[in-house]
């Protein structure tokens, strides 16, 4: 339930149980899960340049700012790992809805402008990073089978529950 | 002759005194002022926090701050009167202790991160 709500939170329109190759995001295999993460943080990254591009509210812009530089780094150790393992991430369906789900918000976030946008902005990062956190703490952190790989999520997952406080306190400070 | 001798004598005393004064107050000097030996303090971060939250220091101590989040991170002065600037995973930032590094700081990048150095005299 948790994880269905999870999914929702991020607009996915596949529906799991009815898809023939549709998995649960729990039976995903460590490199698939590091491309769900891969594409989490860039799909953050592209968000991030949004608000440096149509806001004007400096908080925002620190905000931004810092899930760029966060979110980077986390991709450079990710990267890095997957280098050290020889490795590739694999591309898979929650990845695709990802980035689908990231479109649309990406479309709808376009066209606001002003106290719209920054509202908009700092929910959608509120809710992202909870949604992402929850995944990551209840789908993928159990199921992670190579150690450094485990090591690198919980690190990482420190770091989003952290945006996630942060983007809580910007919702709060633009009310 | 012997005036002149004794007067000669005199002085070279007076000199001699003075000279051992002035040496006395310089080789004890330091010591009182300075009680302690320079120390170094590291400040570990890890986890979005600071290790020690809060850290005693003293003029002339050093506090270096390594960061070993993936993060990179800051320690600034609340007032931004010092900046570490951004610190990257393992990289390390020093500073020698002033009368300027005293209060609480934070992180420009994550400001719920905060910690405190505590400057105590050197008396």
């Amino acid at each position: 339930m948790k994880l269905t709500s999870t999914i929702l939170a991020f607009g996915l329109t596949i529906m799991l149980a009815g898809t023939a190759h549709a998995k649960s995001p729990a039976e995903l295999n460590d490199l698939e899960i590091a491309h769900v993460a891969y594409t989490a943080d860039n799909i953050d990254i592209r968000y991030a340049h949004l608000a440096l591009a149509i806001s004007e509210n400096p908080d925002i812009h620190a905000f931004a700012k810092t899930m760029v530089r966060d979110h980077t780094a986390v991709n450079e150790q990710a990267l890095a790992l997957l280098g050290k393992l020889k490795a590739q991430p694999q591309d898979n369906f929650l990845s695709k809805s990802l980035n689908k789900g990231a479109g649309e918000i990406i479309e709808e976030l376009s066209q606001l402008r002003g106290k719209a946008f920054d509202h908009r902005y700092a929910q959608n990062e509120l809710a992202y990073h909870k949604a992402v956190n929850d995944l990551v703490e209840n789908a993928f952190i159990p199921n992670i089978e190579h150690a450094d790989v485990k090591a690198l999520f919980e690190a990482g997952l420190k770091i989003f529950k952290a945006h996630e406080g942060h983007a809580e306190m910007m919702v709060k400070s633009l009310k | 002759m012997s005036t002149f001798v004794n007067r000669r004598t005199a002085l070279t005393n007076t000199m001699a005194a003075i000279a051992a004064v002035v040496f006395a107050s310089v080789s004890v000097w330091p010591r009182n002022s300075h009680a302690h030996a320079p120390a170094e303090h590291t400040v570990e971060i890890k986890y979005f926090d600071y290790h020690p939250k809060s850290l005693t220091i003293r003029l002339g101590d050093t506090v270096t701050w390594i960061n070993r989040d993936i993060a990179p991170h800051t320690a600034t002065a609340t007032d931004k009167s010092w900046d570490t600037d951004t610190i990257k995973r393992n990289d390390t930032f020093k500073i020698n202790v002033t009368h300027d590094h005293s209060g609480e700081y934070f992180c420009r990048h994550h400001p719920a991160m905060t910690a405190e150095l505590i400057l105590a005299s050197t008396h």
